[in-house]
């Protein structure tokens, strides 16, 4: 009986939801359906007329739309003049946070999560240009930083954005201010150098806890109780210190577990080099630390010429949002011109681009920029999607559209390299968070569209009493002129929530 | 302790990266060791054919030959046997290639610049082969084929200091070449007053000498754990055999503690307490090999007071290496420096050429009436990056004043090679040694370099 009633309530209560409040989330439902004249799935050929079914925010089925069996009751979202491609992936940014870094040379006590704002306008603008997965770690200007994470632009929480928590730390081996290279390595050296000293030392008072333990015992004449609890024994491929099994995890200080972690392996690093001469010795720094395998060189545009080290290295890299790298002959004052991405493409290192700024040059411009440069167009579309995915260990879970990936998905009004498309919907675990017929901000900014509530006072003009208009002149002067302020403004909401519907409609005409 | 890396690169592919970024542990002694080249099997033979080959300063071979493969010298002799293949290089005369010591070249200038080093900053950790390679080409054109160059120039304490080959692919030769302050110089446009000279003089004496201490106790330490772990291994062994008796004891302890209705006590156990260990002090550590002489010491000074407090504040330390750097006013010291064979590196400077009020005073004929007084020098360019190239320029300058030719060809060569404990691979024409050669169309100081081999490449000019 409860199964029948179940089956035949949903569809009804989601109709319902539907019919009366269009801007209700399609999060409503468990399945959702997009349609798309042309799907770039980044994972194999396009697909033309095809529809994508996401359930329970992950792509259950995707293909040509003569093959799927889309669930009747699901809502449809898109149509056949979009074009749908999976949301983009920032490698790497330090946007979205209330500062980029601290004071301090060494942090990694700290964490973004106390530091990202949900109400950045940069998240905002995550949806407006299809960033879906952005990688929040602490700026370059550090030697080590605080934790990083994974996060989608979508939640009041940081905790509700989550999608990988407590991820990857950035290192730079390019000065932070007040350093030069010789005493920026001088104090990462030491860092490492100190941290090995520290367990070392660990080890050793344990060591000495636990003979003298065993020959009090003996000298007491008392049988030893059974041991307790017992930390691990340290991982790593760089160095490692013996007998760490010996020191409790929970007794360790958390300004050095996180680099014990580091050296464990168990985070990944983001290493920045600010100029070529800082590549070898972040290799090096990496190979001596056994980060190899979990480190990500982040690199200035100018880092192109130790290209071949990096290579050797069999590292990827993340590259700075400037692509273009101009240089001045010092004896010839001949200039030289180098588009980076290039050279790595060529040699076929990893890499991904990152966007120059939040809106106008984000990764679809970059991306396309490549192209412009010469760039084979799947190598520049994967620089934004499936390689910054797959250098984040997402590559099962976002950057291509294919069955069991996130529900991740873009319906753009065209190609998207190409500088007349737009996002028109943003879908995030098959739920819409940006509608771009609904987006205030770009009304106003396109058409002129003043947004609800700037306008209120002034279009209420005629219904308020003369006295309280004008600001300054004649205040309130007791509680209930302000309560019927109040009230005038409940109403002008009430009005302006009708303009809007038709400013929708203006819009979707254009 | 770490080995010297030494990465000559014949080839980008066969760059084996060298491990630059080495750490400091502890203060155990380091060997200064040359690690062999990396060798190309289809490497070519090069035979060198001059006039006059220039093995060492006041010893040269007429006619004769140097054969070199690999970066390495094979041979010297009159006639040497060379492979058919071998390919010949003609010159007037063939020497070892000069080396600057006091320099800046191949680093980072804001790390030369940095003032906040200490004894730990490396400069091997700024050595940057990307940028002002036309520094690099013109030192070479000169023959400068080795450079001591320096982080923190004017720091108090710049840290240790490295020598760089100026060949093509750029290379760190060794990376703890010296250890280096500054006493009494101008630091961003201000001089000191005269006691904060001779404080600064004072200061780097006792702080070397605080090194000596630092190891002692780590000496003493193993010493003492070492007696200590002895005797509580014996004290270890006895409780072990007593285990039974003691075990009796205790039981006999509760049982009556029970009877008597009272809590039952432990009893205490004393043994000996453990020696402390001294806590790591990496500065210290790298004191302690100045103090030692396992690496030379250098100190810009300048003043006749400085230098006075300097000399006097080292007076003290027998095997520390000294060696002065500018030492504008050495002249009434030469005696001491000559008894303590501390060598000074000199800058002879052009006339108006500018310089910081240190250098008041100055003149070129320093580098002769040292040399005159028995006092080794050596010559560097300042410091600088541009300079570099002027190297031999200044040397003439030098010689003109007074210095012999001997002297200045020597300061050139193996006397700079043996003052940073490379002269065992550089700084003279011996079969052994690292091929760093200059093929002169003259003289070594008047001629013109036409070849120079470095780096594992033969570099035509």
């Amino acid at each position: 009986m409860s199964l029948l009633r179940n089956r035949t309530l949903v569809p009804i209560a989601a109709s319902f939801l539907f019919g009366i409040l269009p801007s209700a989330s399609a999060a409503a439902s468990d399945t959702v359906v997009i349609e798309a004249g042309r799907i770039i799935t980044q994972a194999g050929d396009d697909i033309i007329d095809g529809v994508i079914v996401i359930t329970d925010g992950r792509i259950s089925a995707i293909g040509a739309a003569a093959d799927i069996e889309t669930p009747w009751d699901a809502p449809v979202m898109g149509g056949p003049d979009y074009t749908a491609f999976p949301g983009f992936v920032e490698a790497h940014t330090n946007r979205g946070m209330d500062r980029p870094n601290e004071n301090l040379d060494v942090t990694p006590f700290l964490n973004v999560r106390d530091s990202i704002d949900p109400v950045n306008a940069y998240f905002e603008d995550c949806k407006r240009w299809g960033v879906t997965t952005l990688n929040v770690q602490q700026g370059n200007n550090t030697v080590v930083a605080g934790n990083g994470r994974i996060v989608k632009p979508v939640g009041v929480t940081v905790e509700e954005m989550t999608i990988r928590p407590d991820f990857g730390y950035k290192i730079s081996l390019a000065p932070k201010g007040g350093k030069s290279r010789a005493t920026q390595r001088q104090t990462l050296n030491r860092t490492f150098n100190d941290l090995r000293d520290n367990l070392t030392n660990m080890v050793e008072s344990a060591k000495q806890d636990e003979d003298f333990a065993r020959r009090e015992a003996l000298g007491q004449g008392r049988e030893r109780d059974a041991d307790e609890g017992e930390g691990r024994a340290m991982l790593g491929t760089g160095w490692t210190v013996d007998g760490l099994e010996m020191v409790k995890r929970s007794s360790i200080d958390e300004k050095v577990l996180p680099l014990l972690e580091m050296v464990e392996g168990r985070h990944r690093t983001f290493i920045y080099c600010g100029a070529p001469m800082d590549v070898q010795p972040a290799i090096d720094f990496a190979t001596m630390n056994g980060l190899l395998g979990t480190a990500t060189l982040v690199v200035d545009d100018s880092c192109w010429k130790a290209a071949d080290a990096i290579k050797a290295s069999g590292m990827s890299v993340i590259l700075d949002s400037n692509m273009l790298h101009i240089e001045r002959d010092p004896v010839t004052e001949e200039e030289t011109e180098t588009f980076v991405p290039s050279v790595y493409a060529e040699k076929g290192i990893p890499f991904a681009l990152t966007s120059a700024n939040q809106s106008t040059n984000s990764l679809w411009f970059q991306a396309a920029l490549c192209v412009g440069y010469g760039m084979d167009r799947g190598a520049a579309l994967a620089a934004v999607t499936t390689t910054p995915a797959d250098l984040l260990g997402l590559g099962e879970v976002v950057g291509s559209l294919e069955v069991g990936h996130a529900g991740n998905v873009l319906l753009l009004s065209g190609d998207p390299l190409d500088m007349t498309s737009w996002v028109e919907y943003t879908v995030i675990d098959g739920e819409k968070i940006y509608d771009r017929s609904k987006d205030i901000r770009n009304k106003h900014l396109l058409y002129g569209v003043e947004p609800r509530g700037a306008t209120a006072i002034e279009s209420d003009a005629s219904e308020t009493p003369s006295d309280i208009e004008v600001d300054g002149v004649d205040k309130p002067t007791d509680e209930a002129t302000e309560e019927e302020v109040t009230e005038e403004h409940a109403d002008g909401h009430g009005d302006d929530h009708g303009d809007e519907k038709e400013v929708e409609e203006t819009v979707k005409k254009d | 302790m770490h080995a010297l890396k030494l990465s000559l690169s014949l080839t980008a592919a066969a760059l084996l990266s060298s491990a630059v970024l080495s750490q400091d542990e502890g203060d155990s002694p380091k060997t200064h060791e040359a690690t062999a080249l990396v060798v190309i099997e289809e490497a070519p033979t090069y035979l060198i054919q001059a006039n006059e080959v220039v093995v060492a300063p006041g010893k040269t071979i007429k006619n004769g030959q140097v054969l070199v493969k690999n970066g390495m010298i094979l041979a010297v002799g009159e006639t040497v046997t060379a492979p058919d293949d071998a390919i010949v290089v003609q010159g007037e005369t063939v020497c070892a290639g000069f080396m600057d010591a006091w320099s800046s070249l191949g680093i980072d200038p804001a790390s030369v610049a940095e003032m906040g080093t200490g004894a730990t900053t490396e400069t091997a950790s700024a050595v940057d082969h990307f940028t002002q390679d036309h520094f690099r080409v013109e030192a070479r054109n000169a023959g400068v084929l080795l450079a001591r160059s320096q982080v923190g120039k004017d720091a108090s304490i710049g840290g240790l200091g490295a020598v760089l080959a100026t060949s093509p692919a750029g290379a760190v030769v060794l990376d703890d070449a010296c250890l280096s302050f500054t006493c009494g110089i101008t630091r961003s446009g201000r001089r000191g007053d005269v006691f904060d000279r001779i404080s600064e003089a004072d200061s780097i004496g006792s702080r070397i000498a605080s090194g000596i201490p630092y190891r002692q106790s780590l000496v003493e330490y193993s010493y003492e754990l070492a007696e200590w772990d002895k005797a509580i291994a014996e004290k270890e062994e006895e409780l072990a055999d007593d285990f039974k008796k003691a075990k009796k004891d205790r039981d006999k302890e509760i049982e009556k503690a029970e009877e008597k209705g009272k809590e039952f006590k432990e009893d205490r156990y004393k043994e000996d307490k453990r020696p402390r260990a001294p806590s790591l002090d990496p500065d210290k550590a790298v004191f302690a090999r100045a103090a030692h002489g396992e690496i030379p010491v250098i100190v810009e000074v300048h003043g006749t007071q400085e230098l006075r407090a300097l000399l006097a504040s080292t007076a003290d330390l027998p095997r520390l290496r000294l060696v002065l750097l500018g030492a504008t006013h050495a002249m009434p010291f030469a005696e001491q420096l000559a008894a303590r064979r501390i060598p000074v590196i000199v800058r002879p400077m052009a006339a108006g050429q500018p310089a910081e009020p240190e250098f008041k005073g100055h003149d070129l004929g320093l580098a002769g009436r040292l040399e005159g007084a028995g006092v080794q020098v050596l010559i560097g360019s300042g410091g600088s990056v541009a300079g570099v190239r002027d190297l031999p320029v200044l040397a003439q300058m030098a010689v003109a004043h007074g210095l012999s030719e001997k002297a200045a060809f020597e300061a050139l060569t193996i006397g700079a090679a043996r003052a940073f404990d490379i002269g065992a691979d550089f700084g003279t024409v011996e079969a052994g040694k690292h091929a760093e050669l200059i093929v002169l169309n003259g003289s070594p100081l008047s001629g013109r370099a036409t070849y120079v081999f470095t780096g594992g490449e033969l570099v035509e000019l």
